[in-house]
Formats: structure tokens, sequence, C-alpha cells
């Protein structure tokens, strides 16, 4: 059955073999004229979207001004992080260029193992790389042309450097360290803070802008992923108790909005901590907040993960002689997990996006920037918003949208949709 | 779930010693479970009351029947009412966003994910575009945007942009037309449409009827609209035109008529409505290539045309598909309307932080606010519940 | 066996002489992989012809052309004379004419048998309710489950499914019956209601081309048995003669695979 029932074929020319589509006119008349009511809607959306590109081309290109953006630029990125001081951040992306080249370098070589053993061929068409790195490069090439020296662009250039050499590096290491290697991103993720805020460094009060943003991103999912699996662990225990007790968690965090919770976590968070205790800081209340809400939702994911799987496999480790929590760690979770990669990528993306709210506690990251440029002394009064706006959705959507392909990818790859 | 924690039956005289034995483990893991969340809540509530107390901040709800001191923006509540109206005006502020939001954004978002299946390439390009755009920029972004860079851009009221006579568009807000009744022949004109209902749903039967016996095309749908439509239209006409669309029109410093929507609404609005219909578009057309490649195969080996196909076996099951997501969206949308206290919109979130910063307690405060946005999700999540498990019934 | 043998063998329209589907140099690709090459086949009104062969081996692909759920690039095919062609009128007339089972049976699950048959006479062929419930309940008789009409296709066994699938391409009283591998997904307790109700419709005179490695019923009901390999036809032959004394090596390989475990 494996050749003979492929998708149900539109029509296709009769040639040895047949020939790939239409072309030309042909082409034109099927696809955009091929009945009355087509053609219709040709007709209103093609000048719609036309006049649509004319209106943001001429903002883009002629009537925008963009100088808020050059002047501003260093603001956008890091807010207010003292300028002499900056270095200390190239350390650290320096840092996280390596251990995710490594990473990713690690991940390849499993993909190909895999590949290998599923006698799958593993042969990319030529423009995948194009496809596959557009976006980001696409806001890389903005970037430069907001960029005042040649300074970071070269930085930028040798972290790219650095994390194609670990890639290669990574690559090499066989399979079975790889448990070593998510150690040394981790410990390469806390040097990374570590480089900033330690030897007298930058708090991390004074960051901001998209620093502030990524910050928020990574560290609530590094803190609300182990959380969430436990919660839906306890959400799948045999035990009532500790059942009911993870549902309640997951239904009241999933059932409020995150800024109400963002706002608790500000102006109510403190009245629950003993007196003598000392308050902690904005962006550690924030970051709570970000976690418990993020946790939840990490739960119900990896829960529906855990309710995929067949019983069968929790029967067959059982029937070994595993312990309880011996069958979860070695056989159910990682299994669980790996099923449910795409909707946790799915899960960062949301972070990413929600990290705007963290405005509500006064806290100046990337939007908030966006936000309070426009008044500066040079710019007051000229109503540069549309500029300023534009220019973070890109940051926003060119993140955004770059993961999610990714994981459409990683989905497409893992087959996770054909089980 | 698991065989391993099941009791065994075995008699008396065998029960292991109790450190061994399955059911006191469970009952003995339970208990500590309990006591440990129970200690921990505790703790939490008496750090609560001693810090109120040494605040010297009340602890219980009294303050709710006192004035709340300041208006509330775009409604005619006064500063001396007691908070207790100004939050249920924050609760009801939020349904009207939500409301008409869910039903824009789900109409919106049918039609964008039906287009990202067209057969036309310029709808599907453009249908892919809307959704890749829209979901990957944060809500809130769109929000800020809409409020500062298009709806506080706009023209002075004198200088509003108008549709036609429908509607205004100026920096104070987004006008459009409202029903306006004349007090007579009103009801007699509703009891018209009434009747027009019963008679068109009385043709629908008949024209169902007829199609049961004799396998003719009832088009009982069209037909039934145009009763309807050509009764209500005799009687308006015969009724004096009872009902009519009120236009806003500027008078003087204000403008007359007509529905207001204020620029902080309407920019809610437009980004949780653009925001949530690229998602219910996804949700849409996923659920339409999830219905499986045999269905549409057995219709087309039965001789079914592509609108039948479609009206009898893709879409019955694509809904059932789609239900819990859009149910889903739905909830979110409910949720993210409480992105308005960035924009001064005053939901209830807003109005409770505006309490707080006139001296009224938060912890309080932030719990009705929560209790209000929680009972909603609730709320949601229930009807949605409710409406997939019918659904999922009628194939069990 | 020589080229001429096997073309006159395989355009000979058995059963009543006449010819109900005439495929001549039918081909098929997928991409750059040819799955027909060149299929010349004629089935007569009335025969049952029943197709196997290797998985891979395009079978599945040549029924499915009968009634255009695969569209074929190349030669022609006509069904009681109406040739396929890029026209929706003379599709829509042979997919009346062509009731197809399917291997995974495509029930509607969200419809009870009984709306599964009666939706396409009533739709289709305009038929009044009342009679298309009458023809339903007849044929759901015929293939004895009856008292299933008002279940949803979730609560039957594999096997009943079928039967109410078989009923459901039935009730369009269809001139040619296709079976695509009916049987390949049914517990072996359930194969043989299944078989017996084609059985039961063979000998009522049906046009059949059945897709099947049941060789039990190849042998007990085809009139003739269609061998294919690599997307061509390899041998044609009468059930008897074919498993006996095939002449293609390709045949007897293929035989000899598949009835060493008998199933």
């Amino acid at each position: 059955m494996t050749t003979t029932d492929p998708a149900t074929r539109t029509s296709e020319p009769a040639a040895t073999p047949p020939s790939g589509g239409p072309t030309g006119m042909a082409w034109v008349r099927e696809n955009l004229f091929p009945d009355v009511w087509n053609s219709l809607l040709t007709l209103t959306l093609g000048p719609l979207l036309a006049w649509g590109v004319y209106a943001l081309g001429r903002f883009l290109f002629v009537t925008g001004r963009w100088e808020i953006i050059t002047v501003n630029l260093t603001t956008l990125m890091v807010g207010r992080f003292p300028r002499d001081q900056l270095f200390r951040l190239w350390i650290a992306i320096a840092i996280l260029a390596v251990v995710i080249g490594l990473a990713l370098g690690v991940a390849n070589s499993v993909a190909r193992a895999a590949a290998v053993e599923s006698g799958d061929d593993y042969h990319r068409p030529w423009h995948e790389p194009i496809r596959r790195f557009g976006p980001p490069v696409t806001l890389l090439i903005v970037m430069g042309v907001f960029v005042r020296t040649a300074t970071p662009l070269l930085l930028l250039a040798a972290a790219l450097g650095l994390a194609a050499v670990a890639y290669r590096l990574g690559r090499m290491i066989p399979i079975r360290r790889r448990g070593q290697v998510n150690l040394v991103v981790i410990l390469g993720v806390i040097g990374a803070q570590l480089a900033i805020t330690g030897f007298d460094g930058v708090p991390r009060s004074v960051w901001g802008g998209l620093l502030l943003t990524i910050y928020f991103t990574v560290g609530a999912l590094l803190f609300a992923f182990p959380l969430g699996v436990a919660v839906a662990l306890g959400r799948r225990s045999s035990l009532p108790v500790v059942r009911g007790t993870c549902m309640v968690y997951i239904e009241f965090f999933r059932g409020m909005p995150l800024v109400v919770l963002l706002f608790t976590g500000w102006l109510v968070l403190p009245f629950f901590l003993p007196p003598q205790f000392p308050t902690p800081d904005i962006v550690t209340r924030a970051m709570v907040i970000l976690v418990l809400f993020t946790s939840a939702y990490v739960a119900e994911i990896v829960r529906g993960g855990l309710q995929g799987l067949p019983r069968g496999q929790r029967e067959a480790a059982q029937a070994l002689g595993l312990s309880p929590w011996k069958q979860t760690r070695l056989i159910i979770l990682p299994q669980a997990l790996r099923s449910v990669i795409p909707a946790l990528v799915g899960q960062a993306i949301s972070l990413f996006k929600d990290t705007t709210l963290v405005l509500a506690v006064g806290l100046t990251e990337l939007l908030q920037v966006a936000r309070i440029i426009p008044g500066q002394e040079d710019f007051r009064g000229q109503g540069l918003f549309a500029e300023t706006l534009i220019f973070v959705s890109l940051i926003y959507w060119v993140g955004s949208y770059w993961m999610s392909r990714e994981s459409q990818r990683l989905e497409a790859k893992l087959g996770v949709g054909e089980r | 779930m698991s065989a391993s924690t099941e009791t065994s039956p075995s008699d008396r005289a065998h029960r292991p010693p109790f450190w061994r034995d399955v059911r006191i483990i469970r009952i003995a893991l339970q208990v500590g479970f309990l006591v440990a969340v129970g200690a921990l809540l505790f703790w939490l509530f008496d750090n609560l009351t001693v810090n109120l107390r040494v605040l010297g901040i009340r602890r219980d709800f009294g303050f709710l029947d006192q004035p709340t001191g300041v208006p509330i923006l775009g409604s005619d509540f006064r500063a001396q009412s007691p908070i207790r109206d100004a939050l249920l005006v924050g609760l009801y502020n939020i349904l009207r966003v939500a409301v008409p939001g869910i039903l824009t954004a789900l109409v919106i978002g049918t039609l964008v994910g039906v287009g990202r299946l067209s057969t036309n390439w310029l709808v599907r390009r453009a249908a892919g575009i809307y959704v890749e755009v829209l979901r990957n920029v944060p809500p809130l972004v769109m929000l800020i945007f809409f409020y500062i860079a298009v709806l506080q851009q706009l023209p002075a009221q004198a200088d509003s942009i108008t549709a036609g006579p429908f509607a205004l568009l100026n920096v104070r807000g987004v006008y459009l037309p409202s029903i306006q009744l004349s007090a007579g022949p009103a009801p007699v004109f509703f009891g018209v449409l009434g009747l027009a209902l019963v008679a068109a749903i009385v043709l629908g039967v008949l024209r169902t009827r007829r199609f049961d016996a004799t396998g003719q095309p009832h088009r009982r749908v069209p037909l039934g609209v145009l009763l309807f439509l050509g009764i209500a239209t005799l009687g308006w006409l015969a009724l004096g035109r009872p009902l009519g669309l009120q236009l806003p029109v500027i008078e003087g410093r204000g403008v007359d008529g007509g529905y207001r929507m204020i620029p902080e609404q309407a920019a809610v609005f437009i980004a949780l409505v653009l925001y949530t219909s690229s998602f219910i578009a996804e949700i849409v057309r996923g659920s339409i290539q999830a219905v499986a490649k045999g269905q549409t195969e057995a219709s087309n080996a039965l001789g079914l045309s592509g609108l039948q196909r479609l009206r009898f076996v893709v879409l019955p099951q694509a809904l059932r598909i789609a239900t819990p997501s859009a149910g889903n969206e739905f909830l979110n949308l409910t949720k993210n309307v409480s992105l308005g206290v960035f924009v001064a919109y005053p939901e209830l979130l807003r109005i409770g932080r505006q309490a707080v910063g006139n001296g009224f307690p938060a912890p309080q405060l932030l719990f009705i606010v929560s209790a209000g946005y929680l009972a909603l999700s609730l709320g949601i999540s229930l009807f949605t519940n409710l409406a997939n498990r019918r659904l999922q019934l009628s194939e069990r | 066996m020589t080229e001429s043998t096997l073309t006159g063998k395989s355009m000979d329209a058995g059963g009543t002489g006449e010819t109900m589907i005439e495929l001549t140099g039918v081909e098929k690709w997928f991409g750059d992989f040819q799955a027909l090459k060149g299929i010349d086949l004629v089935v007569g009104k009335k025969e049952t012809v029943v197709v196997c062969g290797p998985s891979g081996s395009g079978k599945s692909t040549l029924i499915r052309c009968i009634n255009r759920l695969e569209v074929h690039n190349r030669g022609r095919i006509v069904v009681d004379g109406t040739e396929l062609s890029d026209d929706v009128r003379d599709i829509q007339a042979i997919r009346r004419e062509t009731g197809m089972v399917f291997q995974s049976f495509n029930l509607f699950p969200h419809l009870t048998i009984l709306e599964n048959i009666t939706l396409a006479p009533r739709q289709v062929r305009r038929k009044p309710k009342k009679e298309a419930e009458q023809t339903a309940m007849d044929l759901l008789t015929r293939v004895k489950i009856p008292d299933q009409a008002n279940k949803f296709p979730g609560q039957l066994s594999g096997g009943q499914q079928q039967r109410a699938a078989i009923a459901r391409a039935l009730a369009m009283e269809p001139k040619v019956m296709l079976f695509d591998e009916p049987t390949s997904a049914l517990d072996p307790e359930m194969i043989k209601e299944v078989l017996d109700t084609m059985e039961q419709l063979a000998d009522s005179g049906m046009t059949m081309v059945c897709v099947t490695h049941e060789m039990g019923f190849a042998r007990a009901v085809a009139d003739r048995v269609v061998f294919m390999a690599d997307g061509a036809i390899v041998e044609v032959n009468d059930p008897e003669t074919l498993f006996t004394s095939p002449q293609e090596q390709r045949t007897q390989l293929f035989l000899s695979q598949i009835l060493v475990h008998p199933s």
C-alpha cells in the first residue's frame, strides 16, 4: 500500500514523466481566474493588497523617520544597562554562542543517527538553509542598517563564528555523551548570567530592552519545565489527593490572565511573606509569576503526552520489574516528552510574546522601551510611535515566526502527527 | 492507573507489615501531602494577616460600599457610587469587548481559514500572510500600536473621517449607527417579525417534507430567508418604518446619536480580534485538513458533489475536531481583555488597580479581580466542555 | 506466454461478453515514479475479476483510477460507454455507476449506518426518504445486519462495518463494484462474513473488480484472475489455470510465497 496510496492529485498533463505543472498564462488562468467567482475574488483582493503593499512600502522607505531607531538601538537592546559595562554582555553572548552551537551540533548528530537507523535518506534540498534562516538573517540585516559603528557587527560575527566552531565540535561528540553536554549547556547559561551580574557586575534591576525579554523567556522556561513536569506527573498520580491538588493548581493558573497574576505578584506577593523577610526585587517577583503561570501550561501539555502513550508501555515496564519511579523516569517520561516537543516550543513562543506584559510592573523590556523613546527630548511631540512599535514588532515577529517554523520542521521530523 | 499500586486480595493472616502494605503507604503518602500543602497555605495566610495588622490595613470587604472617588471612562458612572458598582461596571466592560470580539474573530477566522485552503493562489497567499503576521506579534504590541499610533493620531472631531453618513472616526472614538425604535408601532413590528419567523420555519418544514417524499431539492434556507425578509419589509413599510438607523452626527462640540466606542475600547477590540482570528483561522484550516482522507474518497466514490461533500461529510466532522481548540481561543480572548489595563480601558483589572491607587486594600481588590476573571474563564470552559460532549456523543 | 496471448486474455471480455470497463494503455505517475505502465484490460458485464500481486505492484492504483480517485496520466478508461475525462459531468456519471469498498471501510463516523446508506441515494439520486430507507433496510438484511441500522459505525465490529460499507455502495444501484482489499483490515474470523457477502453479490450477476489476496475467494468466485507486478499486468487467466499452472516466473514466485503460509 505504501507506494499506491499517495494524496489524491489534481489533474496533471500527460507526459513521460508528467511535468510539474502549468506555466505562464495557463498557471495564471488556473490559479487566479479559473471561474467567475474566483476572478471576482482576485479582482477585489488584488488591488487591495497592492495598495497595502504600496502604503507599507511608502512608510518603510519614504515617510518613516527611522533616525529614532538609529539613535536608540542600544537602548532598545539593553535598556538602561550601563554603557561602560557592555563588554560583560558580549562575554555572555560568547559563552551562550558556544553552548548553543554545541547543543545544536549534538542534536544534529542524534537526528542523523536516527535517520540512518530508520533508513531514511537524509538529504536536504539546496534551498533549505535559505528558507530556514531567512527570517533571522533579515533581522540581522535590518539591525545592520541601524548600527552606527561596525564594532557590534564584528563582535556578532565573531560570536556566530564561535557558534559554528562549537557546532562542528558538537557533531563530533559521541552520542552516548549527550547527557554531559546538557550539563555543559546549563552551566553555560548560569555562567552567562554570572558574567553580567557577578564580579561587581550589573544588577538585573537596570537590565532592559531585548536583553530583559530574552532573560525572562529563557529563565522562566528553565524553571517552569521541571515544575510543570512534576505537576503533570502529580496530575496523573493514582493518589486522589495529589491528583486533585495538581488539577486545582493547573486550572487556577490557566484560568487567570497573566496581567492579573503579575499585578498580584507586584502588589500582593510581599504580603504573603513574613514581615522580617526582605521583599524580593521586581525582576524576581515577575519571574516567579511567569514561572508559575508557564508551569501550569507545561503541565497540561506534558499531561497530554502522558495520556497519549499506549498503556502497553507502562505495562511492559512493570513486567520487567522496574520500580514505579524507574518506570516513569526511564520509559514513560522520555517518550511522553519527545511527543510533546512541538507543543512545548509553542509554549515557549507564547511565553516570548507574553513577556511584554512585565511592563505592568514597571520593567522596561523591549516594548516599554519602544513606548518611552518617542518621548525623549529630541523626538518629543513628533509622534514617532509607529516607527518604534513597528521595529519591535519585527523583532517579536522574527523570533516567534522562526521558532514556530523550526518547531514545524521538528514535528515533521519526529513524525509526531502520525501517531 | 498502574496495576502495581492496586490492592491485591490477601487474607488477614498474610497481611504484610504496615510499612510494606500498599494500602497503608498510599494513605500515608496522601496524608503527608495534604499536611504539607495545608501547612504552606496556612503559613502564607498567616503571614498575610500578620502583615495587614502590622501595616494597619483593614482585613474585611466593608470598603466595597465606600464611594469610588473617580468617574469611569466612557460611562455615566458617578464618582460617589460605591466601589462595588464600579467593579460591576468593570465586569460588564470585559463582556462588552469579549462577546462581540469572539463573534467577530470567529467570522473573520473562519473566512481566513477557509481562504488558506482556496484554489485561488492570491486568496491562499493573502490568508497565509494574515495568519503568519498576526499570530506572531504579541497582542500587547498590537494593542499599543492601534491605541497610540493609530487611534490617538486620528484627526480632531471637526475633521472626523467619515464613511458616508454611517460612521465617524476621530480622536475621541469610533461612532457607528445605532438602532432606533419609535415607541408606538415598534412592539407591533416585533410581533410581525415573530410572525415572519414562524412563517419561514413552516415553509422550511413543508419543503423538507416535500424533499423527503419526492427527493426534489428543498432549498429551504434561501426560500425561508426570502419569505422572512419579504414579510418583514412589508410589515416595516405598513407600520410606517418603525425601526430606523440612528446615524452619528457632529453637533457643536459633541456627537449626537449613534453608538460610540471610546478609543480605548476600540483598540482592545481591534487588537484582540486580529490576534485571535489568526489562531481561529489555523484551527479551522487544521480541522478541515484533519478529516481523514478516506472520508473524501468515500464521498467521491459515492458521487457526492464538492458542496455536498463539504456539507454532509467534512464540515460536521471538522466542527467536532475544532470545538475544543476554538473554545480555548474564546477563553484566551476573554482573558486578554485584561490587557486593556495598559491603555486605561476600564475593565475589571483597571478598575481594581485604580482603586488600589486610591488607597483601598490591594489583597482584597486583587482577590475580587482574580475571582471575576477566573469565574469567566471557568464559565467558558464549562460551556465548551458541554458543547464538546454533545458533539462527541453524537458519534457513540 | 507470449505478449500477444497475454493481450488476448486481458482484452477478452468475460461474463456476458459485452464490455463494461475498458482500459487501454493506462499510465499513472507519482512524480518520477511510474505506478502503472500501460495497462490494457477489459471487464465484461456480470464478470468478476480478481486482481492480485505483491504490495506496490499498482493494483490499488489501478482500480482507484477506474472511478478517478487517482487521475491517470495517459491512456483511456471507458466505463459503461462513458470515457473518463476532465469533464466533471463524466466523472460524476461514472462515480454514480461504480460503487467502491475500501480497505479501511471509510464509513462516515458522525452518521448512523442507515444515514450512511441513504445519504448518497437521497442527495445524488434524489430518492424520496421512505424509498431510500426501505432500500437501505433491504440491503442491510441482505448483508445480514438489519438490527445495526441505527447504530454509529464506531459501535460495530470491523466485519459489520465492512458489510455496511458494501450496503452503502450497493444503495446507489451501481453497475460495477470495485473492492480495494476489503478484507485486509479485518480479523480472521470476520473475513469470512465479508467474503460470503461478496460471493453472494457475484452470484447475483454484479460486475466486480476485486483487489484481494484471498485466493480461496478468487478460486471460487472469479471468472478471471489478473496478476500484476511493478505496475504491469504479468499474467491473466482463469483461476484454476493461473493457480495450478502459472506460466510466468513472477507469478510462480508470488504464489509460492503466499501459499506456503495459508491464511
